[in-house]
């Protein structure tokens, strides 16, 4: 009980929201999330309280189907810190939703109970429940503008390819349980040791697929990618936010848990696939992102060259790789939260997400140009800020694997090409706010104390991430320790 | 005749996911996909119950019930948005989800 209190404080704030909402005036119900986001910073304090016992070991519940170790810690304070920078950012976007504002939040807080049971399951069906959770809180948070066709476009794309890629999950862990007997990542990986030929069956290797396909949607990595560029500009913006930040971060500790405890040693078998999705999924995201205008579809794109850069942790294989990961979402998470709080704020007044709206933007709020010129310079991997530090960790780890296969070497040389293309685009967005020709609006953009905060803490993370780096990747070191494969011997599988 | 055995149940399922997977490529009625893909989830379920029974294990069965409940809980959803869709566009048909093209 004590493991999921946090989860359970979430729950209770969403129905305290939605019970609050009542009580509350029609012109004040906006104000709910900023209550909302206060009381999920006292929950991010309390747990730096609560969860002491994960300093000895981790701690199990549920038959073993809940874990908390370093890592689900990692994870969930990584959501907490996202819902309440999205909270403050969905009260600017609120004067854009017509009714239901206080149920926006609440979704908002129960996909956050979602994602933070996702970064304690250690056992197939908590992986279903919680990634479904995900899913159905965002086909209401992307189609929230009712009114708006794109919205509801949005939303009934993801809808369709989320329940797609549910289905192909949900066959995979039949698959796997039928051939391992077993739902439990320890047990499996124990099933795998005991008996090494199951790692050759091919119904087995044909689920851990299926299952890589269900996570491999939610990352937005190639070939599964396709949905990402619609949804993310169709969607409110807040949504959009929430979904690149915290759906891909789920995707990715799930994938982090089923790849390195549950299946290790198709895993150690599988780095070629790795290596190629990873490598074709920067490719992607980075040459289809040259041709943008919309902001929202810009990001969309950069979102998947993302999701390849965080792959590269997966196919070093190394426990060096998956501390990268870590470190390299912490700076993601505030980098693409600075950005769509950017958007939000300056589309306030218009209904285009075009490039455009961005011209002098220095002139009308110096603060929004400045973030969102840190947001572009550290997701472009410019030293000294926090994209730069993430990227240099990744491809080191990357590196350090090449004396075992030479295919890392051509995957460091995509990336860095991958890197290079994404310069210009990144770019584009900063000579769209300086240098832009035809500036006809110059009325300044007023941005509330809250909305000002957020963009403070951000650009001060992405600026701590990007110069300090030793705390941070301590800390993600350590939480990647709950990774370490303990069985022996796992590695003499296939001789 | 040959008793009926793991590997019957595991090809009906085998097929009703295809055929889901094929009419989720194939149909361009929204309504039909959402019904291939429920056959995709169903076609899991057949399968998670099969491993159950002949390997004498209940958690596959449990896991059923749980994509039983998901499963309604996203019905209940997708259905609500493909009616607002209708309203708003007088059409359910995947070529009218063209707002975003560039």
């Amino acid at each position: 009980m004590n493991l999921m209190i946090l989860e359970l404080a979430v729950v209770v704030l969403g129905l305290g929201i939605l019970l609050g909402d009542l009580w509350t005036a029609a012109h004040q119900k906006h104000l709910l999330g900023y209550a909302a986001a206060a009381l999920l910073g006292v929950i991010l304090l309390a747990s730096f309280f609560g969860l002491e016992q994960v300093g000895s070991g981790p701690a199990y519940a549920f038959n073993n189907m809940l874990v908390l170790d370093g890592l689900a810690v990692f994870f969930k304070r990584f959501f907490l810190i996202a819902a309440i920078l999205v909270l403050l950012m969905s009260v600017e976007f609120s004067n854009r939703i017509q009714s239901g504002i206080s149920e926006f939040y609440c979704l908002i807080l129960f996909a956050l109970t979602g994602m933070m049971f996702a970064a304690s399951a250690n056992d197939f069906i908590m992986v279903f429940v919680a990634l479904e959770l995900i899913s159905v809180t965002f086909y209401v948070l992307n189609s929230f503008q009712r009114n708006r066709l794109a919205s509801l476009e949005a939303g009934i794309k993801y809808l369709i390819l989320s329940a797609l890629s549910a289905a192909f999950l949900v066959f995979g862990i039949a698959l796997v349980f039928g051939t391992t007997t077993f739902t439990n990542f320890a047990d499996i990986q124990r099933a795998l040791v005991a008996n090494p030929a199951l790692a050759g069956n091919g119904l087995f290797l044909l689920g851990v697929l299926m299952i890589i396909v269900g996570l491999g949607f939610k990352i937005a990595a190639f070939p599964f990618q396709i949905w990402a560029p619609d949804v993310y500009q169709g969607s409110p913006t807040p949504s959009t936010a929430f979904l690149a930040v915290g759906s891909k971060a789920a995707g990715i500790v799930l994938l982090l848990r089923v790849l390195f405890v549950a299946v290790p040693a198709v895993t150690q078998h599988w780095s070629k696939l790795l290596i190629i999705i990873s490598a074709i999924t920067i490719l992607y995201g980075n040459l289809c992102a040259i041709p943008q205008r919309n902001l929202k579809r810009l990001l969309g794109y950069s979102s998947i060259s993302n999701a390849g850069y965080l792959l590269l942790g997966f196919a070093a294989l190394s426990q060096a790789g998956k501390a990268a990961i870590l470190y390299y979402l912490a700076g993601y998470l505030f980098t693409v939260v600075a950005a769509f709080t950017v958007i939000c704020l300056v589309t306030r007044d218009r209904d285009s997400d075009d490039i455009t709206v961005l011209a002098g933007l220095h002139r009308r709020s110096p603060l929004l140009a400045m973030a969102l010129t840190m947001a572009m310079v550290s997701l472009a991997g410019i030293p000294p800020l926090a994209g730069f530090f993430g990227k240099f960790l990744l491809l080191k780890a990357v590196v350090e694997q090449g004396a075992t296969n030479s295919a890392y070497y051509w995957l460091v040389g995509i990336t860095v090409f991958g890197v290079v293309i994404s310069l210009y685009y990144y770019f584009g967005v900063i000579r769209a706010i300086y240098w832009s020709k035809d500036v006809t609006d110059f009325s300044p953009i007023t941005v509330s104390w809250p909305a000002k905060l957020s963009l403070v803490v951000c650009m001060a993370a992405i600026l701590y991430l990007g110069l300090l780096p030793g705390k941070p990747l301590k800390l993600s070191e350590d939480s990647a320790l709950a990774l370490t494969t303990p069985v022996s011997g796992s590695k003499q599988l296939f001789h | 005749m040959k008793p009926v055995g793991l590997e019957h149940y595991l090809v009906v399922s085998g097929l009703l996911f295809c055929l889901g997977l094929w009419g989720v490529i194939v149909r361009r009625n929204l309504l039909i996909i959402y019904m291939s893909l429920e056959l995709m989830l169903n076609a899991a379920n057949l399968a998670l119950v099969a491993f159950s029974r002949f390997n004498n294990k209940l958690d596959g069965q449990v896991m059923v019930f749980f994509v039983i409940t998901v499963a309604a809980a996203e019905v209940a959803v997708g259905l609500a948005l493909i009616v607002a869709l209708y309203r708003k566009k007088q059409s359910a048909h995947v070529e009218d989800l063209t707002t975003m093209k560039s």
